[in-house]
């Protein structure tokens, strides 16, 4: 993350673990903004420990990437939420380091006054999540539209709301 | 009830990492059988090291643990380098050190505050005890901060670093970027000490054991990344020699292997074993706060072994100024080596203990073997032996009590069977009391 933080600017935080396929590609999309949005916002990947962002996110303004696992979904589809005004789905809380998950994590924000004060999550459906440094092509197309999304998103939206 | 068999399952033991169940047989007698049984599936890093370049080991076992991959990185570069007949630099020495104080700091504060503080009061998690105690969460999220900030420095992120390699480090940041920390250090510190004291409040069992403690150890410093490997019943041997002190073995119930002192058995790493071990090698600020707190080593409380973390931790930051304030930029920022056939080893101090990695590689560099023995493997064993020899003692209490406290036990090691979400089974199973 950007030694100058600023909580007028988005903070993107990536989840997942880049060498399980699929559930890498919170980290590839952070990647592929990184370059996009340099200097205009901050960027973190925080693998599976949720106890960091607690740390890291009061009162900032933050967009979360994730890759889930669904049923009902297919894979590489888009699904947004907002992470302060909605239940974190249980598909978002399959991340976690001790037991200590997404859910957990807003909980503990609330009780400590430590809560972004945005949270915008944009999960990704896996559809392989085995050891492989790679993304699945139907991942990778939707990598590609969620790109565009968070781009039109963060560039159409200065965080003032 | 005596004269009924029983059995009380605990589906969702949180706050140990991994995935595992506890079995324990007992009657009014005593206890006949305790099993911590990991059935996490085995994860083959040994067998998917093979074949890979040399320069990858590190960041390829970084992945074992998310809490503790500079531990991991560091015992593999080590290795590495000795087997190349690399000797790192005193500066970049001194930057591995610190690095690893970020480690000890965050890991050690996580398990503190979020895993086993909320025993101690009665709190089934961390949010729960947020609730009545923030000032304890606040106070600690600050000081893990303060330990991802070194890491994040160093190591290029907070989690998984990518920044060290064999020889030493991809880029060295400046003076300038070390000593923007040292505030933040500073502060840290002050919560620490505060933190220390709280914890030496907390209620603790009465529960005194004897273990046989290993850890590194070197004269001149608390041991983090080098040592001889020693222990409080004579062991004092050079890394080299660990297989011939240390056997695996493997046991049904568990797919961890077992680790064990050849013809000894159990034995204890981690925090008290350094603790015991390594007292005179802390600095005199960490002592005389132990000894003001009445916590001077040894400690064989297991229980207790949260003073023993938050020492640690304060401990950690007093290095980690000691290190920036004396910081002397490397040559360069690695020494370049050529591969060779050529096998090593080393053992580092993660923070949950002793952690041992040996390699062999071919002359083109690709690793052709690769063993790796991790703290909890070697502490598995003594979890066990503390729930036999404890339980008895705390036989009156009701069963939900007794219950907890197995579980409590199981956290005073903050043991990491795995690094994604699973949890653990307890089951305990009364027997009919025996009419003799």
């Amino acid at each position: 993350m950007s030694q100058k933080e600023s909580p007028e600017r988005w903070l993107l935080v990536s989840l997942g673990n880049r060498f399980r396929g699929d559930d890498g590609v919170g980290p590839y999309l952070l990647d592929k903004l990184r370059s996009q949005l340099k200097g205009s916002a901050d960027f973190l990947e925080s693998g599976n420990d949720m106890v960091t962002l607690v740390g890291h996110w009061k009162d900032r303004q933050v967009c979360l990437v994730d890759a889930i696992l669904s049923d009902e979904q297919k894979s590489g589809e888009l699904i947004r939420a907002d992470g302060l005004a909605d239940i974190i789905a249980p598909s978002n809380c399959t991340t976690s380091s001790h037991g200590f998950n997404l859910r957990e994590a807003v909980d503990l924000g609330r009780v400590l006054g430590a809560l972004p004060r945005r949270l915008e999550i944009f999960s990704i459906c896996a559809e392989n999540i085995t050891s492989c440094d790679c993304l699945t092509a139907a991942v990778k197309l939707g990598a590609e539209r969620a790109e565009q999304e968070l781009l039109a998103f963060l560039q159409g939206d200065n965080g003032q709301s | 009830m005596a004269g009924k068999s029983k059995t009380i399952k605990v589906d969702y033991l949180a706050r140990v990492e991994g995935e595992g169940a506890l079995y324990i047989r007992y009657d009014d007698h005593g206890v006949h059988e305790v099993q911590l049984k990991i059935f996490e599936p085995p994860r083959f890093f040994e067998a998917f090291l093979r074949g890979r370049d040399y320069t990858e080991a590190p960041d390829i076992t970084a992945r074992i643990c998310g809490i503790c991959p500079v531990a991991y990185q560091m015992s593999a570069l080590h290795a590495m380098e000795n087997a190349l007949g690399l000797v790192p630099t005193e500066p970049l020495r001194n930057l591995r050190r610190l690095l690893y104080c970020g480690e000890w700091i965050e890991s050690h504060m996580l398990h503190i505050s979020m895993l086993h503080a909320p025993d101690f009061l009665g709190y089934p998690n961390a949010v729960a005890m947020a609730k009545d105690h923030p000032e304890v969460v606040q106070r600690a999220l600050e000081i893990k901060k303060t330990g991802n900030a070194l890491v994040r420095l160093l190591g290029g992120r907070e989690v998984h670093p990518i920044n060290v390699r064999v020889g030493g480090f991809y880029r060295v940041p400046g003076l300038e970027s070390f000593q923007a920390l040292r505030p933040q250090l500073l502060e840290a510190h002050t919560l620490a000490e505060l933190m220390t004291r709280w914890a030496a409040g907390l209620p603790f069992p009465h529960c005194e054991q004897s273990y046989e403690c290993v850890a590194l150890s070197n004269p001149s410093e608390y041991p983090m990344n080098e040592g001889r490997i020693v222990s409080n019943r004579g062991l004092d041997i050079s890394v080299k020699d660990y297989e011939k002190h240390f056997r695996e073995q493997q046991v049904p119930h568990s797919t961890a292997l077992h680790s064990l002192l050849i013809e000894r058995g159990a034995y204890l790493v981690g925090p008290m074993a350094r603790y015991n071990l390594s007292y005179p090698q802390l600095s005199g600020e960490v002592r005389s706060l132990a000894e003001a707190l009445g916590f001077r080593a040894p400690c064989n409380n297991p229980f207790k072994s949260i003073v023993v973390r938050c020492l640690e931790v304060l401990y950690a930051l007093e290095e980690a100024l000691r290190l920036i304030d004396t910081f002397q930029p490397p040559d360069e920022p690695y020494l370049a080596v050529e591969p060779r056939e050529a096998s090593g080893c080393a053992a580092t101090e993660a923070p949950r203990g002793l952690l041992y990695h040996r390699y062999a590689m071919n002359e083109q560099g690709k690793i052709t073997f690769a063993k790796i023995v991790a703290p909890t493997s070697q502490n598995q064993k003594t979890i066990e032996d503390d729930l036999r020899l404890m339980l008895p003692k705390f036989m009156h209490l009701p069963e939900q009590q007794l219950q907890g406290l197995c579980e409590r036990a199981i956290r005073n090691y903050d043991p990491c069977i795995s690094c994604s979400t699973h949890f653990l089974q307890l089951h305990l199973q009364h027997e009919p009391k025996r009419i003799s």
